[in-house]
């Protein structure tokens, strides 16, 4: 099947006063496929929360696309007129659960008027009725409270409102979910809940896949397909999950691992050890490979020249150790 | 919640009581704070007539009992209150034996007519100019803004001054001051509303020009701000159409200008005292300019009297309406939250 969205050699930049640019996306090329979750991890600050809100069409100024593509549902996203993607893609193709989305509704409004203004946007002809029908229904079948639709943000809990965006989100089926850390500043059991009702989502194909940008690696170990590692505004290894999170083979995925704490048998008796070292100014990232000033392995070739990819099997990987 | 709100609104009332009877007290003794005796500057005003000086001393001794002068403060005190509550304001010293009521119900009409206009379009076109600039942006936003900051910093009386200078001295286009032409009659034709419209232009504008600039600078705040909200956002990345988002924006951006609102409506009694003076516009302004420098107690009581209820009216009203436009205040008066 054709992947529902691509971003090819993608570089967006932030442009600050005085004409310095932040490099928070430069070159990235990856796809999400029909029915998965794709996780996208990485420290703070390596671009993966820009990179969403590019392929999501949620980028504003100062963040600008310098160079690239991204394609879904056969448009040219980039490219496509703005009231042309608000009509076709926003909501209905590609949606968003954005960072910190229990802050996200509307204070004083309904819950159920939020959901009809949506619903009626994407589809003028349904009534206000058949609006909340719609909406009532969705909430049962993701065994949500009705009585969400008649309250106000301020009187449902954090874990409720995250979960209310959740289902607002996705009252149109889009194909494509882009949740940017959906489980940050919750607590262990809402995080609970809004994973379940994320996989419910997809068991139930109201949505196809996911594309879960988080900094939390066991977390992608409970519901990633495959994982994309990013470092310094580049990607530096795409596997499946088995790949990236027990047999990790860039030495900065590798050092990502051995600084997680999961109750994993390997992990279990082993020092956990962080990454020495700081990220890199994005303003000015170091020449050949991003992670060279931090990584233990290095050699001459690594502070030269960028990585190409190597691609064996499902993982792809940005090392000159690989070569 | 019937009985919750209720009780919200019992508990708000009698703040507001309590309110009330601290500043009417306030009412009754500041202007006593005012040095000089008021009787004795009336008398010593007749001594110019050549009156006899134990005359004199009869007439003062009279108009002290008259006006209760004579009487302890605290009894004095007692008296204002037990005849404000049989809604008698006292007689007025230097308009001797006006009432006070009557000054003030003739006073209030020029008032009411020259603020509740002026406050009314001042903050409708302030809001949208403020909402416009907030949206559009660029030049228009540079442009409308920049005025808007100018006029809105020029003291109102400044510009009161500057407008009579320019278009009724310079350039006689408007009357000087005064509500309507001396020698006409308060009535109601033709000729007497069109004087009155002449007379009121210039107060009009000097005024709604400030008060639009002031607007439109807030509501330009608050919509900036609400237009970086995250719902804003949340709306947009979901297809919401401008038009949609803009609508949310606005309705919570004007909710502080709901309170800038009812305040000016509070104080407009108060407020165009300096316009009034500069226009010798017959409103409450101007009388109470008056009553003050002549220490006119009971017309300086009235005066305050009238100010006092409007604003504490207009804050009540405001704590009422809030709760219907915003749930979670709404929440917080029902005890909810």
């Amino acid at each position: 099947m054709k992947n529902l969205l691509e971003a090819q050699n993608l570089k967006a930049y932030y442009r600050l006063v005085g004409g310095t640019q932040i490099k928070a996306v430069d070159g990235v090329t990856l796809e999400l496929r029909p029915n998965e979750v794709l996780g996208i991890a990485g420290e703070s600050g390596c671009g993966k929360s820009t990179l969403a809100a590019v392929v999501s069409l949620t980028h504003n100024p100062p963040l600008n696309v310098v160079d690239g593509q991204v394609t879904a549902n056969g448009f040219d996203l980039l490219t496509l007129p703005k009231e042309e993607a608000r009509r076709e893609i926003k909501g209905k193709y590609i949606s968003v659960v954005p960072q910190g989305a229990m802050n996200a509704l509307n204070p004083t409004t309904r819950i159920q008027s939020f959901a009809i203004d949506m619903l009626r946007e994407h589809h003028p002809e349904m009534t206000k009725q058949e609006a909340i029908n719609l909406a009532r229904a969705r909430l049962q079948e993701l065994s949500l409270p009705e009585r969400v639709l008649t309250s106000y943000p301020h009187e449902l809990s954090g874990g409720m409102r995250q979960r209310t965006v959740i289902v607002l989100s996705t009252l149109l089926n889009p194909r494509v979910l882009i949740a940017d850390e959906p489980t940050s500043a919750l607590d262990v059991s809402s995080q609970k809940a809004v994973i379940r009702l994320l996989m419910t989502l997809l068991d139930e194909q109201i949505i196809s896949s996911i594309a879960f940008i988080t900094h939390e690696l066991p977390l992608l170990r409970q519901v990633a397909d495959r994982i994309a590692i990013m470092y310094a505004g580049k990607l530096v290894e795409v596997g499946t999950m088995e790949e990236i999170i027990f047999q990790p083979q860039h030495p900065y995925t590798r050092a990502l691992m051995g600084s997680m704490l999961v109750p994993e048998r390997q992990v279990r008796e082993r020092r956990v050890e962080g990454i020495p070292g700081v990220p890199p100014d994005l303003k000015d990232p170091p020449a050949g490979c991003r992670f060279h000033p931090r990584c233990a392995q290095r050699i001459d070739w690594c502070t030269q020249e960028e990585p190409p990819s190597k691609t064996v099997g499902d993982r792809t990987i940005w090392c000159w150790l690989m070569h | 919640m019937k009985s919750k709100f209720a009780r919200y609104l019992l508990q708000k009332f009698i703040w507001y009581l309590v309110a009330f009877f601290l500043a009417v007290s306030l009412n009754f003794f500041l202007p006593r704070l005012i040095p000089g005796n008021p009787v004795k500057v009336l008398v010593s005003q007749m001594a110019t007539g050549g009156v006899q000086s134990d005359a004199l001393a009869r007439i003062y001794d009279n108009y002290m009992r008259e006006f209760g002068l004579d009487q302890p403060m605290h009894i004095q005190f007692l008296r204002y209150f037990a005849n404000l509550f049989r809604g008698d304001l006292g007689t007025s010293f230097m308009l001797y034996p006006g009432k006070v009521s009557n000054l003030i119900r003739e006073a209030l009409p020029w008032t009411v007519a020259l603020q509740i206009p002026t406050i009314l379009i001042g903050w409708i076109i302030g809001n949208v100019l403020g909402a416009a600039c907030a949206y559009k942006g660029g030049r228009f936003d540079a442009i409308a803004f920049t005025s808007a900051l100018a006029v809105s910093n020029i003291p109102y009386y400044c510009l009161a001054i500057i407008l009579l200078y320019a278009l009724a001295v310079h350039n006689p286009v408007f009357p000087v001051g005064g509500g309507y032409s001396f020698g006409s009659y308060p009535e109601l034709s033709l000729s007497f509303l069109l004087d009155a419209l002449h007379h009121y232009t210039l107060p009009f504008v000097s005024m709604i020009v400030v008060a639009i600039g002031g607007q439109a600078i807030g509501m330009r705040e608050m919509a900036l701000y609400e237009l970086t909200t995250d719902y804003v956002h949340y709306s947009k990345a979901l297809g919401l159409s401008d038009k949609k988002v803009i609508r949310y924006v606005f309705r919570n951006a004007m909710l502080p200008q709901i309170t800038g609102l009812a305040i000016s409506f509070g104080t407009m009694m108060g407020g165009a005292l300096v316009t009034e003076t500069v226009f010798s516009y017959p409103g409450i302004g101007s009388l109470l300019f008056t009553a003050i420098r002549q220490t006119d107690y009971p017309l300086i009581q009235g005066c305050t009297l009238i100010i006092t209820v409007a604003v504490l009216l207009a804050n009540f009203l405001v704590d009422i309406a809030y709760g219907f436009i915003d749930p979670r205040i709404r929440a917080a008066q029902l005890g909810e939250r």
